[in-house]
């Protein structure tokens, strides 16, 4: 693509974000002992970040940047929401996130974070080294990237809420999450086999395969993934493969771009599939089921109900 | 006619003797021999193309449900979902990937043609930047672009293209003249234009940038028959003025003033071409995005095999064409099943080391 120059940059640098994203999540565990009956208390408090590098947090951030919208929802979940100043342009959850001051965090300015003062920064995708730029000029970075699964939500949510103070609130939702996911798992735990699922992310037929975190939502919920066997973690599928294979439920992550159960059935030759005919084909909100943020018990537990209308009323 | 004969030197004897009775001889239709292998290879490919797929089915299963679809025999006795996968699915693929290949094809040829410069294709001035251009704002626009089967995908490359090809076409005509070279930088200036105005927009919007680039980097996964529908009006009229210019394209091999001394109304074939190619390459990019590598090889490599006669070198591109995208996309949807490759790098990647293989064994000069 000689006259895209940007472009061979650009798909590695995509598939890198996508990569990490469904890599990470084992090595975020907090290197210091959980606190969770002294909220506040606690600092100096040490936590390894997503690089290996460990980071020591003198006292209680007041002036919070945050570059990722996960960890924003996060942040206001526990009550560390006063504490923040600014957030990235992707950051929309809760409402508040929307009134703060902006930044990119796609193609982050260094000069312009260093210029909102922060006394913690977070940051989830290093672009451009942007991290080791910021340590060198003494800023205070928590490098966090996205976790891989639900279970790395949590813990991830334990270590946001202590390094900004409110360890006791980052525990009582975490907990409150678990017991959300485990009340769904303990469900469908008698369910042998659940129904085979494909899950749409765009029109080009690209999907989350096992594996890849929105996966993840199927495997606990026992579904079975067209996509099971793909190479890649979001891979694309061929559209015979979609008919072959005979998905019985249709999850469509694509509502921006105009699909519906509607042009869905409007494909030519998708009557054929069961998911069309028995006409299970779903929207969901990408936001909730791709972030991984405190809202994923609620993504579960809307496809629950979408999966197994019956045991989920 | 001296300069003719020089033009083709390099060449053998014999292919300067063909040059000559090009020029000179314009009834001679030297085309026969080669029509059935056309089609045969044509024929082939489908065949090949609409057999195979990450989907397991039987070649004679295959062949029954086109023989029931097409002429109604035989009776129905295979899973639904192989007949649909066959019949609204491979099939409208396969004719698309043809269809899109041999539309590239023959408009690389034209640009060639008339812009007498190897590197000319039909992308050359605006279209593809154009077309990536459209369709990029409309999928970060954040606008619902599909509306049952209907997308606004493909009319907004459809318009970016023509509108970028016109504004080059623009800029380069002065006093009722379009100078080859002012043509040439004028679209390699508002390519490039488009194309960072394209990049900047997947970068300010992360969010939808696979669906950005997927689409860029072209591919058919998307094939419909309405797809081919749209496109084949286009190809049919545009392969048909480009044909036909066939001979008015050996005598433009000359420079423009020759060409005009030989009575050649220069400026109206090269707009004719530059319309009829820029209007097909616009429909076949805007259903199938941006396949590099065809419409600039595909001519060059017809050229060192049949020669440099552009009454064979207009259909046999196009059959080349239609083969290599259509064999391109067999690769490009099973050699990852049950995932896809997107097109355009197969195009490149498959194609580079033939056209390589080709230029050192046809030792005629390329262009």
């Amino acid at each position: 693509m000689r006259r895209f120059p940007l472009l061979g940059t650009l798909l590695t640098l995509t598939i890198a974000l996508t990569l990490a994203l469904a890599a990470c999540g084992e090595d975020e565990k907090p290197a210091a002992g959980p606190e969770p009956t002294a909220p506040a208390a606690g600092f100096p408090v040490t936590v390894a970040r997503s690089d290996g590098r460990e980071l020591t947090i003198s006292e209680a951030p007041q002036r919070i940047a945050s570059l990722s919208p996960a960890a924003t929802e996060v942040l206001y979940a526990v009550g560390a929401g006063p504490q923040v100043i600014v957030t990235d342009d992707y950051s929309d959850y809760p409402e508040e996130a929307q009134d703060t001051a902006k930044l990119d965090a796609y193609q982050p300015n260094l000069e312009a974070i260093v210029g909102v003062e922060a006394d913690l920064i977070i940051i989830a995708h290093d672009v451009d080294n942007i991290v080791d730029a910021l340590d060198r000029v003494g800023e205070t970075v928590l490098f966090l990237e996205v976790p891989g699964s639900i279970d790395g939500v949590m813990e991830q949510v334990r270590l946001l809420a202590r390094v900004t103070g409110h360890a006791g609130e980052g525990e009582r939702l975490a907990q409150e999450m678990e017991e959300r996911v485990e009340a769904v798992t303990d469900k469908v735990a008698d369910i042998e086999e659940g129904p085979l699922v494909y899950h749409e992310l765009d029109n080009t037929f690209y999907t989350a395969a096992p594996g890849s975190f929105v996966g993840g939502f199927y495997e606990l919920l026992k579904a079975r993934n067209i996509a099971e066997g793909a190479p890649t973690a979001y891979p694309q599928l061929t559209q015979e493969e979609i008919l072959d294979r005979d998905p019985e439920v249709i999850i469509l992550a694509n509502a921006d771009a105009g699909e519906s159960p509607d042009t869905v059935k409007a494909r030519p030759g998708w009557g054929v599939i069961s998911a069309v005919e028995n006409d299970r084909i779903h929207v969901v909100d990408p936001d909730i089921l791709s972030r991984p943020g405190p809202r994923v018990a609620e993504g579960l537990e809307e496809l629950a109900r979408l999966l197994y209308p019956e045991t989920f009323p | 006619l001296r300069r003719a004969r020089a033009l083709s030197a390099p060449d053998t004897s014999a292919d300067a003797v063909a040059a000559e009775e090009a020029f000179a001889l314009p009834g001679v239709r030297p085309l026969r021999g080669l029509v059935p292998l056309a089609l045969t290879a044509v024929l082939a490919a489908v065949l090949l193309g609409v057999s195979q797929g990450s989907v397991d089915i039987p070649f004679t299963t295959v062949v029954r449900i086109l023989a029931w679809k097409v002429l109604g025999l035989g009776s129905v006795a295979w899973p639904e979902a192989w007949g649909e996968i066959v019949w609204q699915i491979r099939l409208p693929r396969v004719l698309l990937a043809g269809l899109v290949g041999a539309t590239l094809a023959f408009s690389g040829a034209g640009y060639q043609g008339v812009l007498r410069n190897p590197l000319a294709d039909p992308y050359l001035i605006g279209v593809a930047a154009g077309a990536g251009l459209g369709a990029t704002i409309v999928l970060v626009s954040g606008v619902p672009y599909a509306f049952g089967s209907l997308s606004l995908l493909p009319p907004a490359a459809f318009v970016g293209a023509v509108l970028a090809v016109s504004i080059s076409y623009g800029l380069a005509r002065s006093g009722g003249v379009v100078p080859n070279v002012t043509l040439i930088l004028a679209g390699v200036a508002i390519s490039a234009a488009a194309a960072s105005a394209t990049s900047f927009l997947i970068i300010a919007n992360h969010e939808q940038a696979v669906s950005v680039i997927s689409w860029l980097l072209g591919g058919f996964n998307t094939a419909t028959w309405q797809k081919v529908g749209i496109v084949l009006p286009y190809s049919l009229v545009g392969a048909a003025a480009i044909l036909a210019s066939g001979r008015l394209l050996n005598v433009l091999q000359l420079d423009d003033e020759d060409a005009q001394q030989l009575g050649v109304p220069v400026e109206r074939v090269k707009m004719m071409v530059i319309v009829a190619a820029s209007l097909a390459t616009a429909a076949a990019v805007s259903v199938s995005g941006l396949i590099g590598f065809v419409g600039l090889i595909v001519p060059h490599s017809v050229r060192l095999v049949w020669g440099f006669d552009y009454r064979h070198l207009v259909p046999m591109s196009m059959a080349v064409g239609a083969v290599f995208l259509i064999l391109a996309d067999l690769v490009a949807r099973t050699v990852l099943s049950p995932s896809e490759v997107p097109v355009g790098i197969i195009t490149a990647l498959c194609g580079a080391p033939f056209f390589l293989w080709l230029l050192r064994h046809h030792r005629r000069a390329a262009f």
